[in-house]
C-alpha cells in the first residue's frame, strides 16, 4: 500500500481509540469520585449536590441531592449516561429517566469487593476499560500495601462512632465495618449485627474498647470531641490514650478513596505500625 | 334602708357593634329583691353582667356602695357579692362538694386548705339548696337542674350580701323553682339583697319587690309588679296578646298567654 | 374523699415520694451490663467499669428522667388546667416544636466549629422555645386576653410550622446532621452531667411551685372565666403565669433531653381520675407520679434490646397509646351504661 493509505490507516485507528466525549451525570459523591480518578472529569456534565471531591467537582451543575435526583435538571443536561448508587429515593426517578430512554447505569457500594466492581461498571460505561484497570490495579496495590504492614499484628477491639447525641457506631454489614476488620480490628458493635446500631453507654463501657474512632463531630485538628470519651477512664482506649477524631467523608463514600480510609484506620488501631517510617 | 347597693346610671354596653344597653339607669336597693324581665334580646343578662362588674360598660358609671366598681378590687367584691349563672359547663370531674367549697375562694389564700369555717358554710349551703344528698356524686352525674342547685349553693357558700340570679329557675320543674324563689325570699328575711334575671312574670309579680322592664337595651319601666307588669305595657314590650288578671289567692298579678285565635278575637 | 384535706394532700405526696425514690434506686441497679455493686463501690487501682457504669452513665441518667417526666408531667396539668382540656398536652402548643426547632438549627449552624456545638444545642433550643412562646402569646391575644381556644389552635398552628421547617431542614441535612435531627424529635435522657441534673432540678422545681402556687385558681378557672371573675380571680393574670411558667419550663426540659411525649398527657389524666380534679394536689402527684413513669420506661428504653437502646420517646408513645385507647374506651363504656 502506498504511504497515504497506511497514514489514513494508522489515522482512522487513533481516531476510533479515542472515544468520542461523552456526556455523564453522576448521581453520587462515589461514583463522581470515580469518574475523576478514572480521567473522565471533563465528561463530567452534573453531580449531586454533595459531590466536593475532587474540589473541581464542586463547580459543576447540580442535579438535586444524594437522594432525590432532580430529572427535569437532568433532561436539560443531555447526558449519555447517568450513573447512580442503589438509595430508596432514587428508584421512581431512575425508572422515570429509563422510560424516556436514557442509559442508565446503577453499580452497587455495599462492600470493598463491590467498590471494585462498580470502578470497573463505570469505566466500562464511558469505555475506557484501560483507565478502570490501571484505577483497580492502584486500588489494590494499595490496599494491600496496608494489609502487608498490619501483617501479625494482634487484633484490637475498635469501636467507631459516627454520632454522640444519640450514640450511634458503625454496625455490621457496611464496608465501614469491613474495612475495619480489614485493619486488623474487631468492631465491637458488630455484635448487634444492625448497621447503624443505637447504642447503650454502658454497653460500651463493657465492651471495653481499645480504639475509639469518633467521626460524629471533630476534625483532625479539633479534638474537643474526644473529651466526651475521657470522662470514662476505665476504657482502656482512654487510659491508652487511643482516642481519634475523624470527620473525613472518605469514611463514608465507597470509592477510588478507600484504601486511604483503611489506611486512616489502620494508623489508628495499629499506630505502632506506622512509627518506624516516622509520619 | 333603701340606700342603692348598686347603681347603674346611664349606662350603655356595646358587643363588638351591636348595642346591648343604651342609656340604662336603675338601681339596686338593700334589702329587696329585683327582678329584670323583658324580651329575649332586651339586654338582661348583659345588664347582671355590668352588675357584676364582668362586663366594663363604654358609657355611664356603676357605682357599689356609692364606689365606682371599676376601682373595687375583685377578691373584695367577690367576698361580699355572689352569682349565679345560667349554666356552667365544668369539664373536670370534681365532686359536688368541692364545687360548692370553691364559692369559698374568695375568703381563702393561693394554696390553703379549707378550715372547719369553709366546709360547715359549704354544707349549710347545700342543705338550703337541699342538694346535700349529692356531696359526693361527680358534677357530670348530675341533670340540669340539680347543677343548677348546686350552683346556687355554690354562690350561698360564699356567703354573700349581695347575689345576683341569671334564670336560677330556668331548669327546674313548677315544684323546684318556686322552692328556690322561696329561699330567696328566706335569705332577703336574713338581710340580703337580691337582683334575679328571669323569664316567668308570674314567678316575678310573686316574688319581687320591684321589677325592672328591659327591651331592646332600654329601660321601659321601673316600679312594684303591679305598676309594670300591665296589660298595656306588656302588649306593647312583648308585641302580642295577653290576658292579665290578679290572683284570688296570692293577691299578685298574673299574666296568661293566649293561643291565636283568641288573640285575633282580642285584637278586634 | 369528696374534698381534699390536708391529711390526704401529704399522705398521697408521701407515697409517691416513697415510690420514686424506691424507682431511682431500683432502676439505677437495672440495665443490660450486670453491675454489682460491691465491686463498684471497691475503689482499688482506679474506677472500676461497675462504678463508671453505676455512677456516670445510669445514676445521672435515672435522675435526669425523673426531672424530666415530673416536669411534663407537671406542665401537662397546668396546661390541661389552662386550657379547659383534659386531653392536652405539653407538647400541643408548639413549643417543644419551637425548641427542637431551635436546636436543630443551632447545630447546624454550629456544626463547622465544634467548640460551639456543645452548647449550642440546648441554648439555641431554649432561644427557639422562648421565641415560639412569645410568638403563640403575641398571636394568641385577642383584645388583650389569652382565650383557651384561640391558644389551643394557634399552639397547635405553630407546633405544625415548626415540624414542617424542621423536615425541610431534615431533607437538606447531611449524614452527620441526620442523626442529630433524630434526638430533639425522639428525645433522649442520656447524660453524664451531675451538673445538668442539678440545674435542671433547680429550674423545674421552682416552676413547679410557681404553678402549685395558682392551684386553687386553676381550680376555680374550671367554672368559666366569668364565674371565676366573679369569684375573685384574676383571671388574665392568672392565665398568664400559668401560660410562660408552663412554657418556658417545656422549652427548659425540650432543650435537655429532646421531645418526649406522652407523659404530660397521660400522667395528669390518669392521675385526675384516680385522685380527683383539685390541682391543689393533682400538681405535685402529677410531679412525683411523672418522674416514677419516665424513669421505668427509659429503664424499658435502656434495657429491652440489649446493647441498643430504643428512643425514650418511642417507648412512651408504646405505652401511652394503647393505655390511652383503654382509656377512652372504658369511659366511652361509662357514658352509656
Amino acid at each position: 500500500m502506498s504511504l497515504r493509505c497506511w497514514l489514513l490507516f494508522f489515522g482512522v485507528i487513533v481516531a476510533a481509540s479515542h472515544a468520542p466525549a461523552m456526556r455523564v451525570v453522576s448521581l453520587a459523591p462515589s461514583v463522581t469520585e470515580t469518574l475523576f480518578a478514572l480521567g473522565a472529569g471533563d465528561e463530567v456534565v452534573g453531580v449531586s449536590t454533595y459531590c466536593d471531591y475532587p474540589p473541581e467537582a464542586a463547580k459543576i451543575t447540580g442535579v438535586g441531592s444524594f437522594l432525590t435526583p432532580n430529572i427535569e435538571q437532568i433532561i436539560t443536561l443531555k447526558p449519555d449516561v447517568i450513573i447512580g448508587v442503589p438509595t430508596p429515593g432514587n428508584e421512581e426517578p431512575v425508572k422515570t429517566l429509563q422510560s424516556l430512554g436514557f442509559k442508565i447505569v446503577i453499580v452497587p457500594a455495599d462492600t470493598v469487593e463491590q467498590t471494585r466492581t462498580s470502578i470497573e461498571m463505570i469505566a466500562h460505561a464511558l469505555a475506557r476499560e484501560a483507565d478502570g484497570r490501571r484505577l483497580i490495579e492502584q486500588f489494590d496495590t494499595r490496599l494491600a500495601a496496608v494489609q502487608q504492614r498490619l501483617r501479625g499484628a494482634p487484633l484490637r477491639r475498635v469501636l467507631m462512632v459516627v454520632g454522640q447525641k444519640p450514640l450511634v457506631a458503625v454496625g455490621s454489614g457496611t464496608f465501614q465495618d469491613e474495612l475495619i476488620r480489614m485493619a486488623g480490628g474487631i468492631n465491637v458493635a458488630g455484635a448487634t449485627r444492625l448497621a447503624w446500631p443505637h447504642l447503650n453507654l454502658e454497653t460500651v463501657i463493657a465492651w471495653a474498647p481499645q480504639v475509639i474512632i469518633d467521626t460524629s463531630m471533630g476534625t483532625e485538628e479539633n479534638t474537643q470531641v474526644l473529651e466526651f470519651w475521657k470522662q470514662f477512664p476505665s476504657l482502656p482506649a482512654v487510659r491508652e490514650q487511643h482516642l481519634y477524631a475523624y470527620r473525613t467523608y472518605e469514611l463514608l463514600r465507597p470509592g477510588p478513596r478507600i484504601p486511604e480510609a483503611l489506611e486512616m484506620i489502620a494508623r489508628a488501631v495499629h499506630p505502632e505500625r506506622y512509627e518506624e517510617l516516622g509520619h | 334602708m333603701h340606700d342603692p347597693v348598686l347603681s347603674l346610671h346611664r349606662v350603655s354596653f356595646c358587643y363588638r357593634s351591636v348595642a346591648a344597653l343604651d342609656d340604662i339607669s336603675l338601681d339596686l336597693r338593700r334589702g329587696e329583691i329585683l327582678g329584670i324581665i323583658g324580651p329575649n334580646g332586651s339586654g338582661k343578662s348583659t345588664a347582671l353582667r355590668i352588675m357584676s362588674g364582668v362586663l366594663r360598660p363604654q358609657a355611664g358609671s356603676v357605682l357599689w356602695l356609692g364606689r365606682p366598681l371599676a376601682q373595687v378590687r375583685r377578691a373584695d367584691l367577690a367576698r361580699q357579692l355572689a352569682v349565679v349563672p345560667q349554666d356552667t359547663a365544668i369539664e373536670f370531674p370534681f365532686s359536688v362538694l368541692e364545687v360548692v367549697l370553691m364559692g369559698r375562694a374568695p375568703h381563702l389564700g393561693g394554696f390553703a386548705f379549707e378550715g372547719d369555717r369553709d366546709i360547715a358554710a359549704a354544707q349549710a349551703a347545700l342543705r338550703r339548696t337541699a342538694t346535700s344528698h349529692l356531696a359526693h356524686r361527680c358534677i357530670h352525674e348530675l341533670s340540669g337542674g340539680e347543677r343548677q342547685r348546686v350552683t346556687l349553693a355554690r354562690a350561698l357558700a360564699q356567703e354573700p350580701q349581695v347575689l345576683l340570679l341569671d334564670e336560677p329557675g330556668a331548669f327546674l320543674d313548677i315544684r323546684h323553682a318556686v322552692e328556690i324563689y322561696d329561699l330567696l325570699r328566706d335569705l332577703q328575711a336574713e338581710g340580703m339583697t337580691i337582683a334575679t334575671v328571669l323569664h316567668d312574670l308570674n314567678l316575678a309579680a310573686l316574688y319581687c319587690d320591684r321589677v325592672a322592664l328591659l327591651k331592646a337595651g332600654r329601660l321601659v319601666r321601673l316600679g312594684a309588679p303591679g305598676e309594670v307588669i300591665t296589660y298595656a305595657t306588656l302588649t306593647e314590650v312583648y308585641e302580642t296578646e295577653v290576658y292579665v288578671d290578679t290572683n284570688d289567692i296570692t293577691g299578685a298579678v298574673n299574666v296568661l298567654p293566649l293561643s291565636r285565635p283568641y288573640r285575633e278575637r282580642l285584637r278586634r | 374523699m369528696p374534698y381534699l384535706t390536708r391529711r390526704r394532700f401529704v399522705r398521697v405526696n408521701a407515697l409517691l415520694a416513697a415510690g420514686l425514690l424506691a424507682t431511682l434506686c431500683g432502676a439505677a441497679l437495672i440495665g443490660p451490663v450486670h453491675v454489682d455493686l460491691m465491686r463498684a463501690l471497691q475503689r482499688t487501682g482506679g474506677p472500676s467499669p461497675d462504678f463508671v457504669i453505676l455512677f456516670d452513665t445510669r445514676l445521672p441518667r435515672v435522675l435526669l428522667g425523673a426531672v424530666v417526666g415530673g416536669a411534663l408531667a407537671v406542665a401537662g396539668a397546668a396546661l390541661q388546667g389552662l386550657l379547659r382540656n383534659p386531653l392536652a398536652d405539653p407538647h400541643i402548643l408548639g413549643i417543644s416544636g419551637g425548641a427542637a426547632l431551635g436546636g436543630i438549627v443551632a447545630i447546624i449552624l454550629a456544626g463547622q466549629q465544634p467548640l460551639a456545638a456543645f452548647s449550642a444545642g440546648p441554648v439555641g433550643s431554649f432561644l427557639g422555645a422562648l421565641g415560639a412562646t412569645f410568638l403563640i402569646y403575641r398571636l394568641a391575644l385577642v383584645h388583650g386576653r389569652l382565650q383557651p381556644y384561640t391558644l389551643l389552635l394557634t399552639g397547635v398552628v405553630v407546633n405544625a410550622f415548626a415540624g414542617a421547617l424542621i423536615m425541610f431542614i431534615n431533607s437538606l441535612a447531611d449524614f452527620y446532621q441526620a442523626h442529630g435531627i433524630l434526638f430533639w424529635l425522639m428525645g433522649s435522657l442520656a447524660t453524664q452531667s451531675y451538673r445538668l441534673v442539678g440545674t435542671i432540678t433547680v429550674y423545674a422545681l421552682a416552676a413547679a411551685a410557681c404553678l402549685l402556687w395558682q392551684a386553687r385558681h386553676m381550680n376555680v378557672l374550671s367554672l368559666g372565666e366569668e364565674a371565676a371573675l366573679q369569684l375573685g380571680v384574676e383571671v388574665e393574670r392568672t392565665r398568664r403565669i400559668i401560660f410562660f411558667t408552663s412554657s418556658l419550663l417545656v422549652g427548659a426540659v425540650v432543650s435537655v433531653s429532646g421531645m418526649i411525649g406522652f407523659v404530660g398527657l397521660i400522667v395528669p389524666h390518669v392521675l385526675r381520675l384516680t385522685l380527683g380534679a383539685d390541682h391543689r394536689l393533682l400538681l405535685p402527684a402529677s410531679f412525683l407520679a411523672g418522674g416514677m413513669f419516665l424513669v421505668w420506661a427509659d429503664t424499658l428504653a435502656r434495657t429491652l434490646l440489649g446493647a441498643t437502646e430504643i428512643p425514650v420517646g418511642v417507648v412512651t408513645a408504646l405505652c401511652g397509646a394503647p393505655f390511652f385507647i383503654y382509656l377512652l374506651t372504658r369511659a366511652a363504656g361509662k357514658a352509656f351504661d
